[in-house]
């Protein structure tokens, strides 16, 4: 299991996670910086047994176990100094969990501060800075501190996506779409985040005027296409598609435009897509979706796999009408 | 994981070739002078042939070269996502105060579920 994945696990797996911290402290209670080495004897120190750590601090600080928490971070204090910069991240986010009320929060705040103020580059700390900022809902100082983080480390294709969700929580979609094409530069090929740069544009489509929807759906389109192109039978990309197509034919049914005739645009723009392919698209995605609904097995994700068969059940009732 | 056969055919190969490699010691043990005789050559032969067979057969399954195929899989696989994942978790970002009242809430909820 990867340290990301931690994040979407369930509940009961946290659970049963940090029921196992004692245990692994005991176990490991002589693994330290203090051990003296002797081959073939004692194991060599691997970084599995410090992200293990790490984890266990995640799943204790979820499941409100503030002790096994605290020898965990306590651990890592000693193995790796009070100032390096990752150990630092996780000091402050023990703090956070802990705090009782605001105050305790604008403290910890204030610490973040001090921090930055003597190291600006010491990422994890404005990253925690960052999330504690949106979380006490002030969006403005979250998107300013993060801008002004991507000024040092404009490849930092995680603190990208997380400007890009921050500008979505304040319905600017313009801004929102520019940093998730700023992580496709990166990351060309990541399936998810073509993906999720559809919904956004879908999303725009539908909040925008009237005289760019077309063009910001077939934007939408385009990038769901490229995402089911990366990876076979996405469930997340089809869907998309399936919504987008249908939005797109349901605005626009009579365009009599043929394949051929494409407009050409000077601008540099793509062109708005002609009806036919979408329909085309449409009849794909309509197909797929139903293929995947009806092969997916138990390890897929249940809610994913209703919501798709929702949708088809929708346009079916809709075509019968 | 390699299958009984395969193993069967590796064994097969190494011993053939291990007795041809006796042969040929013994040979030229007693004829100093003449050339490998032609069942020797054709047991060599045969022994690399069955080996390397049996290496083939037993190697583990192909990963998929494609990326799209490559990428289906690592999404449908439990708990998956593959590797851009992280992007949407951002761990770095985590806002654990949430985090901490959806267990709470989830384990109040465990509780009235079993009550009731």
């Amino acid at each position: 299991m990867s340290l990301s994945s931690l994040l979407r696990q369930s509940n009961a797996e946290a659970l049963s996670l940090s029921q196992q911290t004692a245990q692994y402290l005991r176990k490991h209670a002589s693994t330290g910086i203090s051990t003296i080495h002797i081959p073939f004897l004692s194991y060599p120190e691997s970084t599995d047994v410090w992200l293990m750590y790490e984890k266990l601090l995640l799943s204790c600080l979820r499941t409100g176990d503030d002790k096994a928490a605290f020898n965990c971070l306590e651990k890592l204090i000693d193995r790796f100094g009070a100032t390096n910069e990752r150990v630092m991240g996780l000091r402050g986010l023990y703090q956070e969990a802990v705090a009782k009320d605001d105050a305790a929060l604008e403290r910890v705040l204030q610490e973040y501060d001090e921090v930055l103020a003597e190291d600006t580059v010491n990422t994890p700390v404005a990253k925690r800075r960052i999330a504690l900022l949106r979380s006490l809902s002030r969006t403005t100082e979250a998107i300013d501190a993060l801008t002004e983080l991507l000024e040092s480390s404009p490849t930092d294709i995680e603190a990208w996506t997380e400007l890009s969700d921050l500008y979505l929580s304040q319905n600017l979609f313009p801004q929102a779409v520019f940093c998730l094409e700023e992580v496709l530069l990166v990351a060309p090929n990541a399936w998810n985040i073509h993906a999720q740069l559809g919904e956004v544009l879908y999303i725009s489509a539908m909040n925008g005027n009237e005289s760019s929807e077309g063009r910001s759906l077939a934007e939408a389109a385009r990038r769901f296409c490229r995402s089911v192109e990366l990876c076979d039978d996405y469930l997340r990309g089809y869907y998309g598609l399936k919504l987008t197509s249908d939005r797109m034919l349901s605005t626009n049914p009579n365009d009599t435009r043929s394949t051929g005739q494409v407009a050409t645009v000077d601008n540099g723009e793509l062109p708005v897509l002609p009806t036919a392919v979408v329909r085309r698209l449409n009849e794909q995605a309509t197909f797929k979706l139903a293929e995947i609904t009806r092969t997916s097995n138990s390890s897929c994700n249940v809610a994913d796999i209703n919501a798709a068969k929702d949708l088809l059940n929708r346009s079916t009732q809709r075509k019968q009408r | 994981m390699a299958s009984s056969s395969s193993k069967a055919l590796i064994a097969l190969g190494t011993i053939l070739l291990a007795h041809a490699c006796y042969s040929a010691y013994e040979h030229s043990a007693l004829h100093l002078a003449a050339g490998l005789p032609l069942d020797i050559s054709i047991e060599t032969v045969l022994s690399v042939v069955f080996i390397c067979v049996g290496l083939v057969l037993g190697a583990e399954e192909l990963k998929p070269i494609s990326w799209r195929v490559w990428a289906g899989r690592a999404e449908r696989e439990s708990g998956g996502g593959g590797p851009f994942q992280g992007l949407e978790d951002r761990l770095g970002f985590v806002d654990i105060r949430v985090k901490r009242k959806d267990f709470a809430d989830w384990v109040r909820d465990q509780g009235s579920d079993n009550k009731g």
